[in-house]
């Protein structure tokens, strides 16, 4: 288990990650959120033992972070850490001996690996001759190739297309139900939703939302109603308890403080004879990212 | 841990080495090492000839000035270049002035001289050529003339040929040197060192600048791909601070020892094809100065000038990859590096153009005290120390000052090397690597 427990950085008077803890078990993927700057990137680097933390502890199935555990942690940058001059092969043999692995197992792994991801002929080429979807994925590879206890995923999915991102979904979530510890963070919400059960959302290096997802929306009032029909726009708009109606392709979205104003509005829009759908729902982890960092900002 | 300073140090090692720039510029520097040791073979190849010898027509219209004005320029040849053999065709001339002056413009290089009696009846003299004259024929032929001249003169005085012998003979003079430990025969070689002595340092000097290069490319390669980030995160920065000094310094000792075989490779060409004796660097003879230095006293010297030379130069090599290291750990960009790096390159070109002046500087204690400076101390110190102008003792203290020196570099070095490599702002830079040297 990975366990964080109240860790803080400073740079000069500046605190850049401010009492942060949680915990992530075999098999779980965490997601660790926040703007730009918000110390992501520093977590990160006292999660690889690139720096120390200057308060609080960090351990890894009850052993502190050292070049003796980092073997087995598995990291993809946001920016690809690729030493672009190498071939492919080249780099997964650096990379990979760097990580303790012999040369027989990082060429077999390679192999395997460079055909899952559909880029086997690409193994004698140099990384600057790839395309950024290519690097990517070789990124990916030597990121994953040593079989990490603790995997760090700063946006995977970037500069790759949809199909692309499949494989790689396909990837994390074999690489967990294996029982890989994998810490997330994209800044597409939407991925954030599909992967992580668990979260923290940082605001200038404090934790400003933590815990599981679930319980994070069921904690969030704010509710959205889907409406596909005509509806009186202004009178819905009045009603008590509604924040805003949108029009969204043919649907109305109608935002409301809690659903205890739900029936009222039902009542409401239940007098118009062409509704096809009536449908709560909870808010999206994007408009709660949204509204938590826009609240930290006022703060 | 150990295994992984290699692995480093390999890899970036065979990076080098493997890649075809190494092998393209070591194919240029062996033709070109090749070729400036048989110049003279390869000038002779389009025409040219370094033993071609300077045509001079001689118009007398003097009573037979002519044999002295050849034999003073062949005496004069002697007492200012030392030559045995005369590097002039001296021809006498017997049509006019005209015709000669057709003569020269057809055949460019050559000169005439027109030797005829002035109104006191001794000597006056036209020098007639078709360009500029060579400043060494130039002075050459002024001081054959004087001499011609105040031979005239003097005869004209009435003087026996006795007192006219006594007149021109040359004092004998008694050379003595107080330092015991210095022989008078050996008086030019000492000179002629330090002229040679820029050639064998200029490799150590560009191999230097190789270093650093090489060194800070390297780092800032890994810095700005953050690729850094991954290797830091499994192999400590001390231990990728070491791999990148080893790689370093194993690749200029490989290059050093390569220009070496080419210069081997050089002389054995000029062996086969036995080009002329004269010059291929600087206007000696190189074989002709390792013989000359083998059979003298120097030799003695040398014995442990040399070791002690090449232990001042690898620890000067460390010390300038341990600079290179710390200096492309704190910047952001190859740009930056090659800005920040040119202070210590300026000193390194500053410690080679002392080297070569040393003779010029002689007893200035200036000169003395920079021989102690790490950086210059491996370039600056044996040319002194030939010059007799610094001890052994001297310069062993200056290879003490540059282990100190790298003593220190490592200890605060690594401190900022740690920081430095992970940090990507050049804001508040000097603050930053202050901050790590204290802490």
């Amino acid at each position: 288990m990975l366990k964080v427990e109240k860790i803080s950085k400073y740079y000069g008077t500046f605190k850049a990650v401010d009492q942060l803890s949680f915990t992530v078990k075999p098999g779980e993927i965490f997601g660790l959120l926040g703007i730009n700057g918000a110390g992501k990137t520093t977590t990160f680097r006292m999660l690889m033992g690139l720096l120390d933390p200057d308060e609080g502890n960090i351990t890894l199935n009850n052993k502190k972070i050292d070049y003796d555990i980092t073997d087995q942690i598995g990291f993809l940058t946001e920016e690809r850490s690729l030493l672009t001059k190498l071939t492919v092969k080249e780099q997964c043999l650096y990379y990979g001996t760097l990580k303790g692995m012999n040369k027989n197992d990082i060429l077999s792994k390679m192999h395997e690996l460079l055909e899952k991801f559909g880029i086997s002929e690409y193994e004698n080429k140099k990384i600057k001759e790839l395309s950024k979807g290519n690097q990517q994925k070789v990124q990916f590879i030597t990121a994953i190739m040593n079989n990490p206890k603790l995997l760090i995923l700063d946006e995977p999915f970037s500069g790759l297309d949809p199909f692309n991102v499949e494989l790689f979904k396909k990837e994390i979530i074999e690489l967990s139900k294996k029982g890989s510890m994998i810490i997330f963070s994209s800044h597409r919400m939407e991925h954030v939703e599909l992967f992580c059960k668990k979260l923290v959302i940082l605001m200038k290096g404090k934790s400003v939302i933590e815990g599981y997802l679930k319980d994070i929306k069921e904690k969030y009032r704010k509710k959205n109603i889907f409406v596909k029909g005509t509806i009186p726009v202004d009178q819905i708009k009045d009603q008590e308890g509604v924040i805003c109606v949108d029009k969204i392709g043919e649907e109305y979205q109608i935002k409301i403080e809690d659903s205890t104003y739900v029936s009222k509005i039902f009542k409401e829009i239940s007098k118009s004879e062409d509704i096809t759908k009536f449908v709560v729902e909870e808010p999206s982890l994007n408009e709660i990212f949204i509204e938590k960092v826009g609240e930290s900002f006022e703060e | 841990m150990k295994n992984k300073l290699w692995y480093l140090t390999k890899v970036s090692l065979s990076r080098k080495i493997k890649s075809k720039w190494f092998l393209v510029v070591n194919i240029i520097l062996l033709v070109a090492i090749t070729a400036i040791f048989n110049i003279d073979s390869l000038i002779g190849l389009f025409g040219g000839d370094f033993n071609e010898k300077q045509k001079i027509y001689i118009i007398d219209h003097t009573d037979g000035l002519y044999p002295s004005f050849k034999e003073a320029v062949k005496q004069t040849e002697v007492t200012l270049n030392d030559k045995k053999e005369s590097s002039y065709d001296i021809k006498l001339y017997k049509k006019s002035l005209k015709e000669g002056k057709k003569k020269i413009k057809k055949d460019e290089k050559s000169i005439l001289i027109e030797l005829q009696p002035d109104e006191k009846d001794i000597l006056k003299v036209k020098l007639i050529s078709n360009n500029y004259i060579d400043t060494i024929d130039s002075q050459i032929l002024t001081s054959a003339l004087t001499s011609v001249r105040t031979t005239l003169a003097i005869s004209s005085l009435g003087l026996t040929e006795e007192q006219i012998s006594k007149l021109y003979e040359q004092p004998k003079i008694e050379r003595i040197i107080l330092d015991k430990t210095k022989k008078s025969e050996e008086e030019n070689m000492e000179m002629m060192m330090t002229t040679i002595f820029p050639i064998i340092i200029l490799p150590f000097f560009i191999l230097s600048i190789y270093l650093v290069q090489m060194i800070g490319a390297e780092v800032n390669d890994e810095k700005t791909t953050r690729g850094m980030e991954i290797i830091i995160s499994n192999v400590s920065p001390k231990v990728h601070f070491a791999s990148k000094i080893l790689a370093g310094n194993a690749f200029v000792l490989l290059q050093g020892s390569l220009l070496l075989i080419d210069s081997a490779i050089a002389f054995a060409v000029k062996k086969i094809i036995g080009s002329s004796t004269i010059v291929a660097s600087g206007g000696f003879d190189v074989v002709e100065i390792i013989k000359t230095v083998l059979g003298s006293s120097l030799m003695n010297q040398l014995v442990y000038i040399i070791p002690l030379m090449l232990i001042s130069m690898i620890l000067t090599f460390i010390a300038y990859s341990l600079v290179a290291g710390i200096l492309a750990s704190m910047t952001t960009n190859t740009e930056d590096f090659q800005q920040i790096q040119t202070p210590i390159m300026l000193v390194s070109l500053a410690g080679y153009y002392l080297a070569m002046m040393a003779g010029v500087f002689e007893g200035a204690t200036f000169i003395k005290v920079l021989s102690f400076v790490p950086f210059i101390s491996a370039i600056l110190g044996p040319s002194l120390l030939m010059l007799g102008q610094i001890t052994i003792l001297d310069f062993v203290i200056g290879i003490g000052i540059v282990i100190i020196t790298n003593f220190l570099l490592v200890k605060y070095g690594l401190k900022i090397y740690k920081v430095g490599i992970l940090n990507y702002s050049s804001k508040n830079l000097w603050k930053k690597m202050f901050k790590a040297v204290k802490n």
